[in-house]
């Protein structure tokens, strides 16, 4: 067979296997994934009750102290929430893909409530523009993009939690996006010093 | 394989072992690396299952969702990839047959020309001509042997494999690439040929 009609046929695996998407559909997806994790332990509870009116979603937190740490990480959050929000500090444009900092340890719940984590993040933040010029463009980008994308996910946690202000998830989530925020700023101060590479 | 490329595969699918068992665990960032790795393959499949742009994306957010959800129940018996091309493969089927039980209006004639020059929307002017030449011929396949075609064709899935993402024997899924084959040679064969 070597007409030109077998020829092409035979030359389909050839053909590209990844075809890039009209647009970068993460954020929604995210968006879409939280909400459904939001949702779902209110649905779960609704199954239990055998389908009837659901009774109230209540936290499946064990200990006061569990949930003094979970409030007081909330309330931290929301005062740091006025700060970032001030016309000093505008939030980068771009939003995609976090993608850096996984390497780094967990923050501790107890951690995201201590001043000096808060001093910390204040002074990177502070410093993190004159770091970020250091950085080679992609990199640059990477770190905004980066950076966006968790303010986003701040944002709209934050929404959430002003409808649900009891749900254990949301907090955490949000706690979540504080450490992923300290993350990137802390990479992003090692790389300033380092390499430049992330 | 070299020996290089095989620990660049066993190092990718150690990696991606790692990515899968974090995102399990809940973390979103490892499953936006998966997202990322996987996400041109999975649009890929759809848009040739689904043959327009919206709907594959549609049909490609979906298959993560379902992904997502199901994790905890991948067993690595399978590659990532082909978990994820078997769920895109059901979204895609399952939506298909939505839209068929609904009232559709008959499609006016077209012109053949015209059916040839129709893209699935992603073709740009890099795109070789011989490229959108076979992509069109497989647009204008019949459905079923163009899901044969798909995923044994392109995708590589032998014919047990294929046969099981689309619901069908195995037997049906050789006859529906074969027949897929015979149209796609008559529609690609040059005029003078014929």
């Amino acid at each position: 067979m070597s007409d030109p009609a077998s020829s092409k046929i035979r030359r389909l695996r050839e053909l590209p296997r990844e075809v890039a998407p009209p647009h970068d559909g993460w954020p929604a997806l995210e968006a879409r994934l939280r909400e459904s994790a939001a949702r779902q332990p209110q649905q779960d509870v609704q199954r239990r009750s055998g389908g009837g009116v659901a009774r109230p979603w209540r936290p499946r937190l064990t200990g006061i102290a569990a949930v003094a740490a979970v409030l007081a990480a909330v309330v931290v959050g929301v005062s740091i929430d006025r700060w970032i929000l001030s016309p000093a500090h505008p939030a980068p444009r771009a939003a995609t893909a976090p993608g850096v900092g996984t390497a780094a340890g967990r923050l501790q719940v107890a951690y995201v409530t201590d001043p000096r984590y808060l001093r910390e993040r204040a002074a990177l933040l502070r410093s993190l523009n004159a770091r970020l010029a250091k950085l080679p463009p992609p990199t640059r980008k990477k770190v905004l993009q980066s950076l966006a994308a968790i303010r986003e996910s701040m944002r709209q946690i934050r929404q959430a939690l002003g409808r649900e202000p009891g749900n254990a998830l949301l907090q955490e989530l949000l706690i979540d996006s504080y450490q992923n925020e300290m993350q990137v700023l802390s990479t992003v101060q090692e790389a300033s010093y380092g390499s430049g590479e992330i | 394989m070299g020996y290089m490329a095989s620990a660049a595969q066993d190092d990718r699918i150690d990696w991606e072992a790692g990515l899968v068992q974090r995102a399990r665990g809940g973390d979103m960032r490892a499953f936006e690396r998966l997202y990322r790795d996987h996400i041109g393959s999975v649009y890929g499949l759809c848009l040739r299952l689904m043959r327009e742009p919206t709907s594959a994306q549609d049909c490609a957010q979906e298959a993560f969702v379902n992904a997502w959800r199901a994790l905890g129940r991948f067993e690595a018996r399978s590659s990532f990839a082909t978990w994820l091309h078997r769920i895109a493969v059901n979204v895609a089927l399952s939506r298909r047959r939505k839209a068929a039980a609904q009232v559709e209006l008959p499609p006016p004639p077209r012109d053949p020309d015209e059916e040839l020059a129709d893209s699935p929307g992603e073709w740009t002017l890099d795109t070789p001509v011989e490229v959108q030449e076979i992509e069109s011929a497989i647009g204008g396949l019949p459905q079923g042997a163009r899901d044969a075609l798909v995923l044994c064709g392109i995708y590589g899935y032998s014919h047990g494999e294929a046969a099981r993402m689309l619901g069908i024997a195995e037997g049906t899924c050789k006859a529906q690439l074969h027949r897929a084959r015979a149209l796609l040679r008559a529609r690609l064969e040059p005029e003078s040929h014929r």
